[in-house]
């Protein structure tokens, strides 16, 4: 066949290329089969390479007449060979580097064994090729290290490190390979294969970095406490997911193909990651859908910043037009965790309203509701941040005006300034004593319900006092008014308790008028104090079991009843006690002494019963 | 979007009618009355979209564009059911017997339609894996001129594609095309050269365990029409809203490759005697039909375009084998016709499956948001709840 120009030079460089390649024709030799051209030789590969690189440039050197076209039928048929070829040695480079990465060590952010050092490498190969004869040049002149303008920018961003997937001679084998196949228009063959090898070693990471497929019927199943480990665990795995391992897959795509043709690293990324991005973010996904309870709360918020942290990153791997899905999955999963959030505190805010249970708590002391609600908002108050920013809107309150029963009222005017989250904890907080309240009701002795009621509102100024952040939310204001609260109860108990006890040492009615003798009505007298025994025994008995488990305000109690009780029973002792001693049987109606009162006012709010006989026990 | 203008209308005619009816606290005509225009919207919807013209082949029977106007319908009718079950109602009135039993299993059959979705949105991704393998040969078979190397070339991928449409659905199974893409035989390979594991084109992204067949299974249980008194009301509207979600989710699967299909049940729990049903009944029967023919063939689903796209290449597989530059005028000229149908086959897949894609993503959404609003309605009213503590 004739050629335009000089025949024999190019029929003997295209022939000896030819041969090469039919050579490792792997159809038709067994030799050809068994070994691979990259892993066998340097010199082969690069001979390889340039016969691939002399067919190529006879088929755009043939002419059109029609020798030529057959001609060029065979020239095509050799390239196919070729390219068959030049697939399965990219695909052995690719498969002999494609281990699941070590994830041990990813999860050391101390650990300097990881380096993205990766253009170092590089440029010292560089220098080497260039002192270097022929041989070696051919391949690493056509590795330019290319610098990408927007690889500098995800670099800077937070937990971003591209570890190194391969050694540079792989990458640059591979990047010599697929330059072949472009340019011979295998470009798709590249892809698809590049994009399967990859896959399979980002699935092998997963499983490492135990990344479980869930669905979500099977989340739905699990109980909380198994979750709660397991968005610990995810969150973790996020972190490295993205920042390490897509950003590394992203840095090897460009590395291999960038310089060969824009979008091609681009389509080579998304074929490796989306599957897996995507199965990433459905256990994020499948949390935000469970269902609401209050439990659920914190490691919500705990997944919802850290998807939130992880969303530049996010957006600096995941910045190509094909990769929109991604982004859009991941905003979806943040936003459907706030509203997963705002409708747990909303949900939490009506349950304690709820709350049923009616079984009054002994002695009158601190219901578990109390302690749960609170221990929970000064767990809200911790991960004041975030919600800050989520809660928006105010609680749905009643209102003065309604006339409804069952919920509770708060004025906001007083409330001005106040963001939505403290409007919040307040409203928490106004819903509680309504519920308590209610309880109170439960309890047949009023004074118990009056102590039940200070200790509960104490309980929770003491918690706002002990959280700066929750008292800041809360505001001195409203903290006033809780004090004054457990304050009144505190006097109402008083009232409730004692008026009708010292209403036996009362002067009046135990003078008889008229005569202008002694005038003190014996009888009347005796009654009083009989009654008075009575009833303090009655009281101390009973009110011994009552418990006030605060320390303070169990002394302040005890001293504020003895203050009116003491003086009282002194001067009633005083004035009378020699009209009793002068009758008959006088310890039968004066039974106890001062000492023994003031002695048995330590018994009170204790917690414990008391036998009659501890009362007696200094008289005798 | 189809059906927005009556689906509008429709929302507006309920609203208005249910505040006439507001003084009379619920009545049960009223009910009946909804249910009954609701039945037929359904009932009307699907007719529809079983007759397609037939001029319009891409608009084909089980094709992503048909795929698209289905799963709009089902759009349509759950939005609509979802107002009929919420609009002006409270906790109580969907609280009481039977439905405090009916709505939660709803919910949980909501639950088992979103890992559908998820299922076939992994199976689309396969279908795109298709697609592209198609799109090698059509561009190896339209090379000119056309040569051995070229027929090779398209060959190598229509026996990808071939093997990727018969991925066996079990997750995991060692299938014998596992080296199909080495152009020479290489098996277990030298002891020295480290082997990569088995080799898979594609993996589910979906639990392990996860079977498709077995969650259709699943989510057909109880789901039956309600008898006596109840008859009429919620109950009825619930078992429709059951019937349809379980159908559109089962032509899902019929169609679009998931995990795990082996057994798909052909029967659906659509009352026959009803005359509502007829066209469910009908496409059902229609769909079962084929699933049975090919099933033992093992096949990537009956989307139109993947059968179309099988038939194409194996045709096209067995032209390439017999092909010796410069081949039989006719054989050449039929192969290029089937190229060219090949191609529109791609195009169709390149237009229609990212819209699909999204669509299917709409759904998920939709089914959420829905699931969301009832239990936070349940859960206001919940007046007997469990203590916090």
């Amino acid at each position: 066949m004739e050629l335009p120009e000089n025949p024999n030079k190019d029929n003997n460089g295209y022939e000896s290329a030819e041969k090469i390649i039919l050579r490792w024709d792997s159809t038709a030799s067994e030799d050809a089969r068994e070994k691979m051209i990259f892993e066998t030789d340097r010199h082969e590969a690069d001979l390889y390479l340039q016969a691939v690189d002399e067919i190529q440039r006879s088929l755009s050197n043939a002419s059109i007449s029609a020798a030529a076209a057959y001609d060029q039928s065979k020239v095509n048929s050799t390239i196919q060979i070729a390219m068959a070829r030049l697939e399965d040695e990219f695909r052995n480079i690719l498969m002999t580097h494609s281990s699941a990465l070590e994830t041990d060590s990813l999860f050391d952010p101390s650990s300097s064994s990881f380096s993205s050092s990766s253009h170092h490498e590089l440029e010292e190969d560089d220098t080497v090729s260039n002192e270097d004869s022929s041989h070696n040049g051919l391949l690493h002149f056509q590795f330019q290290h290319c610098e990408s303008s927007d690889s500098s920018t995800y670099r800077s961003t937070s937990s971003i490190r591209e570890v190194d997937l391969m050694p540079a001679e792989a990458i640059s084998d591979l990047q010599a390979i697929a330059t072949r196949m472009i340019s011979s228009g295998y470009l798709r063959e590249c892809i698809q294969m590049y994009g399967s090898v990859r896959k399979s070693a980002m699935d092998s990471s997963f499983s490492k970095l135990g990344i479980e497929k869930l669905s979500i019927g099977d989340i739905q199943r699990l109980e909380w406490e198994a979750l709660e480990s397991k968005i610990r665990r995810w969150i973790r795995a996020a972190k490295v997911c993205v920042g390490i391992l897509f950003a590394s897959e992203k840095k090897l795509c460009e590395l291999i193909f960038e310089c060969i043709g824009t979008d091609i690293d681009d389509a080579c990324f998304m074929e490796t990651v989306k599957g897996p991005a995507i199965q990433l973010f459905s256990f994020a996904e499948a949390i935000s859908i469970s269902r609401r309870s209050p439990e659920k709360l914190f490691k919500i918020l705990d997944l919802h910043d850290a998807l939130m942290d992880l969303l530049p990153d996010i957006e600096a791997v995941f910045d190509s037009k094909s990769s929109d899905s991604i982004r859009v999955q991941a905003a979806e999963i943040l936003s459907r965790l706030a509203e997963a959030a705002r409708g747990i505190l909303s949900e939490f805010e009506s349950a304690i309203l709820r709350e049923p249970s009616r079984v009054p708590v002994p002695g009158g002391t601190i219901h578990p509701l109390t302690r749960y609600v609170m221990n929970y908002i000064s767990l809200i108050s911790d991960y004041k941040q975030t919600l800050i920013e989520l809660i928006m809107s105010k609680p749905s309150t009643g209102s003065r005006y309604s006339g409804d029963q069952s919920i509770p009222d708060m004025e906001f005017a007083e409330l001005e300034g106040k963001t939505p989250l403290a409007l919040h904890l307040i409203w928490i907080i106004v819903v509680l004593q309504f519920n308590l309240e209610g309880k109170s009701k439960h309890y047949r002795d009023a004074s118990l319900a009056h102590l039940f009621i200070m200790n509960n509102v104490h309980y929770i100024v003491q918690k706002v006092k002990g959280s700066p952040e929750l008292r800041e939310m809360i505001g001195d204001d409203y903290l006033r008014k809780l004090t004054g609260k457990f304050r009144q109860a505190a006097t109402s108990y008083q009232r409730a308790t004692w008026v009708s006890v010292l209403y036996c040492l009362r002067d009046e009615g135990l003078h008889v008028s008229g005569s202008f003798s002694s005038g003190v009505s014996k009888s009347a007298l005796r009654e009083r104090f009989k009654t008075f025994n009575a009833m303090f025994e009655e009281v101390h008995r009973t009110q011994a079991t009552w418990l006030i488990p605060d320390t303070q305000l169990r002394e302040e109690l005890r001293i504020s009843i003895s203050e009116k009780l003491i003086p009282a029973y002194r001067s009633f002792l005083g004035r009378f006690r020699s009209h009793i001693e002068s009758g008959k049987h006088p310890e039968n109606y004066i039974k106890y002494s001062v000492e023994d009162l003031e002695t048995a006012v330590l018994d009170f709010f204790e917690g414990y019963p008391v036998s009659h006989q501890q009362l007696r026990k200094r008289s005798q | 979007m189809t059906g927005t203008d009556t689906q509008s209308s429709f929302l507006g005619r309920i609203s208005i009618r249910r505040n006439q009816v507001n003084a009379m606290d619920g009545s049960h005509e009223q009910e009946i009355e909804d249910l009954d225009l609701f039945q037929k919207q359904v009932s009307d919807r699907f007719a529809e979209i079983l007759s397609a013209p037939d001029d319009t082949p891409f608009d084909a029977f089980l094709s992503i564009s048909w795929i698209r106007k289905l799963l709009d319908v089902f759009l349509g009718c759950e939005a609509e059911c979802k107002a009929i079950l919420l609009m002006g109602r409270d906790a109580a009135q969907i609280s009481k017997p039977p439905l405090d039993r009916l709505i939660p299993e709803l919910l949980d059959r909501v639950v088992k339609a979103l890992d559908i979705c998820n299922a076939i949105a992994n199976g689309l991704e396969l279908v795109r894996h298709c697609q592209k393998l198609a799109e090698i040969a059509v561009l190896a078979l339209e090379q000119k001129p056309f040569g051995e190397g070229q027929s090779k070339r398209a060959k190598k991928a229509l026996v990808s594609l071939i093997s990727a449409m018969h991925l066996d659905d079990k997750e995991g199974s060692a299938h014998k095309t596992t080296d199909r893409n080495w152009s020479f035989g290489r098996r277990g390979g030298n002891k020295d050269r480290p082997l990569f594991g088995h080799y898979k084109s594609l993996s589910w992204q979906v639990a392990r365990n996860w079977s498709a067949s077995k969650q259709i299974h699943a989510m057909t249980m109880n789901v039956v029409p309600p008898r006596g008194p109840e008859a009429s009301g919620l109950p009825s509207l619930i078992f429709i809203m059951n019937l349809i979600m379980v159908f559109v989710m089962w032509v899902l699967i019929a169609a679009i490759p998931c995990q795990e299909r082996n057994g798909l049940t052909t029967h659906l729990p659509i009352p026959k005697n009803v005359n509502w049903t007829h066209t469910l009944t009908g496409l059902l029967e229609k769909i079962g039909d084929e699933w049975k023919k090919k099933e033992k063939k093992g096949m990537a689903g009956l989307l139109f375009e993947m059968q179309k796209m099988e038939k194409l290449g194996q045709s096209l597989i067995d032209f390439t084998d017999s092909f010796q530059y410069p081949g039989e005028k006719d054989k050449v000229e039929e192969a290029a016709k089937q190229v060219a149908e090949l191609a529109e086959v791609c195009q169709r897949m390149e237009e229609g499956l990212g819209p699909l894609q999204m669509l299917i993503r709409e759904v998920f959404h939709r089914l959420v948001r829905s699931r969301t609003e009832i239990l936070d309605v349940l859960d206001q009213g919940a007046k007997s709840s469990a203590p916090l503590v």
